[in-house]
């Protein structure tokens, strides 16, 4: 009973709080100036509790753009083991789901999902800011259902 | 007995100072939304991030000290409560006692020194940075609030809180006297809090987040947890040093007019903290030593010369 309902108010400040991270694994900065657009007074996702945050350690989200490249890849990964956990990997961008057009590259290893569990995919390219949104309110609901805690 | 755990742990102690630590971080986010044109966070969100982030796995780097590390947080948050237990609210202090400022002063000075422990305790270039740059603001700031803030008690002849606020029941708001005083001690207090314009050692886009860059989980809940209830203490401190208002009114008047108080101390706060640009570390020196201490300097002798 009571573990029940410690679970559930730890699931629902979960939800309500996502500080997200950002990180550019060899991209165009299209997605990234996307990403800039989240908070800036048009969109203002901190009314759902979003907040960029600059030190992996106090991040929830990953927000990765771009394809993984061969140079960024040990980078990711150390940013990835420093995150504490319960955290969520959301990859932006036809670049970042796949590898989009740099697929097949000597240098490319390919999506984010060739390194880390991803949670949500947004394509798009660049994908919209509302893409974006819409991607983090559906983290929002596998937070409530999920099984990640 | 139980009334005197009733002092420490719910009205003007433990429950009464949190509660109002994160009221005054969402209402300092809200206000500082609307400035910008946005809508801002809903109330409840100080309240989340603070369970979320107890919520997270707690990690440190390796070969940080785990045990001081802990411990940091924990001494900050008790040394800022104790000092809150000091502070009349709307003329209601049940412990208080001549020299009492002092204590509240160098309790509310406990927390800067931990968080330059902690940065040097958690291993991390940006935490050593942030470490390094909270000392040298506290060595630009301090100075000049202590002098601001010992004229009212020059003024009032007592080194209490509750004797600086019936000095003023007699001759009005030491605003009157001091206005530049009062600025001195704002601008001090900014520099205590880390806020927007002094927020030099956990400037985001310079030292990542500060000495708190390697901190997670239910530590970082409490290094918030500090810097709120810091806030509001150094608000309600400012307001009964400067803004004491006659206590002979109905105890619901007498209230009201504290919260008002203490809701336009936040929206300078805030005003302030979206208006301006942040400082380099050397500018804050040369303002600290140059034009903040010489001013309060002078403020201190026209009190004296009143008194006289």
């Amino acid at each position: 009973m009571l573990k029940n309902v410690i679970e559930k108010t730890y699931r629902w400040a979960q939800k309500n709080s996502l500080w997200v991270i950002h990180f550019n694994t060899g991209g165009c900065n299209g997605c990234d100036i996307e990403i800039l657009d989240l908070l800036t007074p048009r969109y203002d996702v901190e009314r759902l509790g979003i907040i960029a945050q600059g030190s992996p350690r106090h991040a929830d989200v990953l927000l990765c753009t771009g394809p993984v490249t061969k140079q960024t890849r040990d980078g990711l990964w150390q940013i990835y083991t420093q995150m504490p956990s319960p955290k969520y990997v959301v990859a932006v961008g036809s670049c970042s789901n796949t590898g989009g057009v740099f697929n097949g590259s000597d240098t490319v290893l390919g999506g984010v999902d060739k390194l880390l569990p991803v949670d949500v995919y947004i394509p798009g390219c660049p994908c919209r800011p509302e893409a974006i949104i819409n991607a983090l309110l559906t983290l929002r609901e596998r937070i409530t259902s999920g099984d990640k805690i | 007995m139980i009334e005197e755990l009733f002092f420490l742990l719910v009205f003007p102690g433990m429950t009464f100072q949190v509660v109002c630590g994160l009221g005054f971080e969402w209402l300092d986010r809200k206000l500082l939304a609307m400035f910008q044109r946005r809508v801002g966070p809903p109330w409840y969100q100080p309240l989340a991030d603070m369970i979320k982030l107890f919520s997270k796995e707690d990690l440190l780097p390796k070969g940080a000290n785990e045990m001081v590390a802990a411990f940091l947080p924990l001494l900050s948050l008790s040394a800022v409560l104790t000092a809150g237990l000091y502070i009349p609210i709307a003329g209601f202090s049940p412990v208080s006692f001549e020299g009492d400022l002092i204590v509240i002063l160098f309790l509310m000075s406990v927390p800067t020194l931990a968080y330059y422990v902690a940065g040097i305790v958690s291993v991390g270039i940006y935490s050593i940075l942030g470490g390094g740059r909270s000392l040298l603001q506290f060595f630009s700031y301090e100075v000049p609030l202590l002098i601001a803030l010992s004229g009212p008690a020059i003024l009032a002849r007592s080194w209490s809180v509750s004797g600086v606020m019936s000095a003023q029941a007699g001759l009005g708001p030491f605003i009157l006297f001091q206005p530049l005083g009062f600025v001195l001690a704002m601008v001090g207090l900014i520099g205590k809090l880390k806020r927007d314009p002094l927020d030099i050692p956990k400037a985001k886009s310079e030292v990542v987040g500060g000495s708190l860059t390697e901190f997670t989980g239910a530590k970082l809940a409490f290094w918030h947890l500090v810097m709120n209830v810091q806030a509001i203490v150094g608000i309600f401190l400012l307001v009964n040093l400067f803004l004491a208002w006659p206590q002979m009114l109905h105890p619901l008047l007498t209230a009201g007019i504290f919260l008002a108080q203490c809701l336009i101390m936040i929206l300078i706060l805030s005003t302030t903290s979206s208006v301006f640009a942040r400082l380099r570390i050397d500018q804050l020196a040369g303002l600290g030593w140059r034009i903040l201490v010489p001013l309060a300097l002078l403020q201190v002798a026209v009190v004296i010369l009143m008194g006289v």
